[in-house]
């Protein structure tokens, strides 16, 4: 009999959320039963997937008491001996009373389920659920994200303490985020599988176009946010311009630092260098590839960084910061340079020295990098990963 | 005669210093007038109108007692308004009219803009021949039309239409030139002494030098160039202490501080009433202000009143108040390595060099920054605008 998955995640990912999607699509392709629990949201749901939405709590408590009751009926009459171990387990491990009956409420949808696995997509939606797996006796796994580790913990200290406590097994995308796991409490002895992202490489392969001039074109794709690091870029892009350089920077993406990142450049007096090119179709990317020679991940918190595996396959010049996975993405001096994230002359310098280096060092760069993304990084590799993972 | 004077923000009551315009001009015997939205009570002198809505309930009862009063003054008048905003305001005619009514009954002689953004809302006054005067502050003039699409256009063409304009600063009057503002008079926002003690410091700390930020989280402010500095000084096992009040702290501040090994270094606290906020300033040695943009900053003002040691970006206006090395210390903006180096170069000050600078200051803010040379100085420019 196939295996039967459940992957909960808080809403039905976004086409461009591809992690997931690869995950969900090659997993059903490879024969197992997959189920996605998770809130309609309206992204769109691929042909063929099974998705499961969970009722949310009305605020007033009146009519919270009664939607509680009347789900609780439910449950009992379906499945009593589930929600009895569940019950028990959430006061075992000290919840209150009312705690523990609103978490079977949240998880209702998911412990009327027959299944050989749950995993989480991220630690943080495994906050409050973390007995489910052993009330329906299957086993619990959990994939770490730059967030669960990098931030949320931080704001919220402790939190995961019953997540370490239930997990079978956890995915982690990077090393890094495996290390930040550990200080927070993770047991070591809790079998641990790295997967990276994977890309289809060939979507993104084109050759550069012949340079004529001496201008050096960058390119960035990330979101407008603090964790991508822009600003220390855009005093990178000031410090070649303040040396004589030719330099034209390209910003793909949107998002809530936008006006605090216009302001910087107009400010550094970069308007004639930098271009904020807002969203682009990932079908268009390759196009961008081919006008730019150097691509900048500027972050100073990522996971892993799609982004940057889909420039290395389109021949591109990888420039990232040492931030979290980043480092196993890029090998420094094989497959791209790693330089200090918040280190703006390091960044500076090694642009400066990337533009100025033979042709055949290039070439030699672009070549490892590619075959590296063609041979490591694949839907394959990946699928088959996680395939040993539940199967194991 | 008196004047009459609307001083609109939209909001009643409004920011500190544009409660501190109108307790000011009330004071020099001007007629003012508060149009907008009432979000709290409020205790005016006799000679401030509150002419405001609470809910959309009252909103309409201003809407239907003013336009019956119009109707039986000035039936020309309203019959004007109505054309005008069925012609630029199709879709919002009721909002506009119920926001321009009252406006239009009481016919302030000038009509005091506070938020430059909302200057294509009220140029329709010129054509009752009514003065409008316009605040430049801070975010309006110096990025909003840099980053907000189209509202430099707006600037151009109505900027030219006002009758004169009240700058925080004379950079961002310089600023606002850009887009056709004329008859600029700076007035400094203006500090009431009486609330802002001056107490001599026995000399920076032995040992830990403790650094004090506040403002809230914007990235105006520049807080991550602050935090960046830090990291610098710590590299360089400088002993300090940084304080930053600002209310809940941002995910961005929470990870940074933890990403460059600050925890201990760096404290965030959250909003805190004004005679506690007197204690921290009085117990820091330093006072940054590490922004990339403001008007001029109030804060900085405070500092200087009480006696704290400044150090500021030259944003803005802060250069108007703060003189390298004479009353406080200048730094470029957005330079970590800059807000790092002043901060040893002035833990490395002695006492009296220091007492010496923090007196200055103090004299600074006594000869230009009290709040009734405000008033006064922006009747003055009530009185140019209505001579012309």
């Amino acid at each position: 009999m196939s295996k039967r998955i459940g992957i909960v995640l808080n809403n039905v990912p976004a086409y461009s959320e591809t992690f997931f999607h690869n995950k969900i699509s090659g997993l059903l392709a490879r024969g197992f039963d997959v189920t996605l629990f998770a809130e309609k949201n309206g992204n769109e749901v691929p042909q063929g997937w099974k998705v499961v939405s969970p009722r949310s709590l009305p605020g007033s408590m009146w009519l919270r008491s009664v939607y509680l009751g009347a789900a609780i009926i439910k449950l009992l009459a379906t499945t009593s001996k589930t929600v009895f171990r569940f019950y028990k387990l959430e006061r075992a491990a000290g919840r209150s009373n009312r705690t523990a009956i609103e978490n079977l409420y949240i998880n209702a949808h998911i412990l009327s389920c027959k299944l050989d696995w749950i995993h989480y997509g991220f630690a943080t939606v495994a906050l409050r659920r973390e007995h489910v797996a052993k009330a329906i006796s299957a086993k619990m796994a959990v994939s770490f994200r730059g967030y669960d580790v990098g931030i949320y913990a931080l704001k919220h200290p402790g939190c995961y303490r019953l997540v370490w406590e239930n997990v079978d097994k956890v995915h982690t995308i990077s090393d890094d985020l495996l290390v930040k796991a550990y200080k927070l409490g993770l047991p070591t002895d809790i079998p641990i599988v790295k997967i990276t992202p994977a890309i289809n490489a060939n979507d993104f392969i084109v050759k550069p176009a012949e340079q004529n001039d001496h201008t050096i074109n960058i390119l960035t794709i990330a979101r407008l946010s603090w964790k991508k690091g822009i600003q220390y870029a855009l005093q990178a892009v000031m410090e070649l311009k303040d040396k004589g350089l030719q330099v034209r920077y390209t910003i793909i993406g949107d998002g809530e630092d936008k006006e605090k990142l216009l302001f910087a450049a107009y400010q550094l007096g970069l308007t004639d260098n930098v271009v904020f090119e807002g969203r682009v179709k990932s079908n268009q990317v390759p196009e961008y590839f081919k006008r730019h020679q150097i691509y900048l991940q500027p972050s100073v918190q990522e996971g892993f960084c799609n982004a940057v595996l889909e420039a290395q396959a389109g021949n591109m010049l990888c420039i990232v910061t040492d931030a979290e996975g980043l480092q196993e993405n890029v090998l420094h001096n094989k497959t791209g340079w790693v330089v200090k994230r918040r280190d703006v002359k390091a960044m500076a310098t090694t642009i400066a020295d990337v533009a100025g280096m033979d042709n055949a060092i290039k070439e030699e760069i672009r070549r490892n990098a590619r075959t590296r993304v063609q041979q490591e990084f694949t839907l394959e590799k990946q699928i088959t990963a996680f395939e040993e993972f539940y199967n194991d | 005669m008196t004047r009459k004077i609307a001083v609109y923000s939209g909001d009643i009551p409004s920011t500190t210093f544009i409660e501190r315009l109108i307790q000011g001009l009330a004071e020099e015997g001007n007629t003012i007038y508060l149009f907008g939205k009432q979000k709290k009570d409020v205790n005016y002198p006799a000679n401030v109108k509150v002419i405001a809505y609470s809910s959309n309930t009252s909103k309409l009862y201003l809407l239907a007692k003013y336009y019956l009063l119009l109707l039986l003054s000035r039936p020309k008048d309203l019959k004007q308004l109505k054309a005008i905003c069925r012609e630029k305001y199709n879709d919002r005619y009721f909002h506009a009219l119920s926001t321009y009514i009252p406006v239009l009954y009481y016919r302030p002689d000038i009509f005091h803009i506070q938020w430059a953004k909302a200057i294509a809302d009220w140029i329709w006054l010129k054509e009752f021949n009514k003065k409008i005067v316009v605040s430049l502050r801070g975010a309006h003039i110096n990025y909003s039309p840099i980053t907000i699409p189209g509202l430099a256009d707006i600037y151009r063409k109505y900027f030219p239409l006002a009758d004169g304009f009240h700058a925080v600063s004379n950079a961002i009057g310089y600023e606002a030139e850009k887009y056709g503002a004329h008859s600029i008079k700076t007035v400094y926002s203006g500090l009431n002494l009486e609330n802002f003690p001056f107490k001599t410091k026995t000399g920076i700390a032995e040992g830990k030098i403790k650094i004090l930020s506040i403002g809230r989280w914007h990235w105006k402010k520049g807080y991550d160039y602050a935090i960046d500095a830090m990291r610098l000084l710590s590299d360089q096992n400088f002993d300090f202490h940084y304080t930053i009040i600002g209310g809940a702290a941002t995910e961005e501040a929470i990870f940074s501080r933890d990403d460059m090994g600050l925890n201990d270094k760096i404290t965030f606290v959250g909003s805190v009433p004004h005679n506690e906020l007197k204690e921290y300033m009085y117990d820091a040695d330093i006072f940054l202000l590490p922004s990339v943009e403001e008007g001029i900053a109030n804060v900085v003002l405070e500092a200087m009143a009480y006696g704290t040691i400044v150090i500021t970006t030259d944003c803005g206006g802060m250069a108007e108040a703060v003189q390298d090395k004479k009353n406080g210390f200048i730094i470029p903006m957005r330079s970590s390595e800059a807000i790092a180096g002043k901060i040893t170069e002035v833990a490395a000050l002695d006492k009296e060099q220091l007492n010496t600078v923090a007196i200055a200051a103090r004299k600074t803010i006594e000869d230009r920054f009290v709040s009734e040379r405000m008033a006064g100085d922006m009747t003055k420019l009530y009185e140019s605008v209505l001579e012309r």
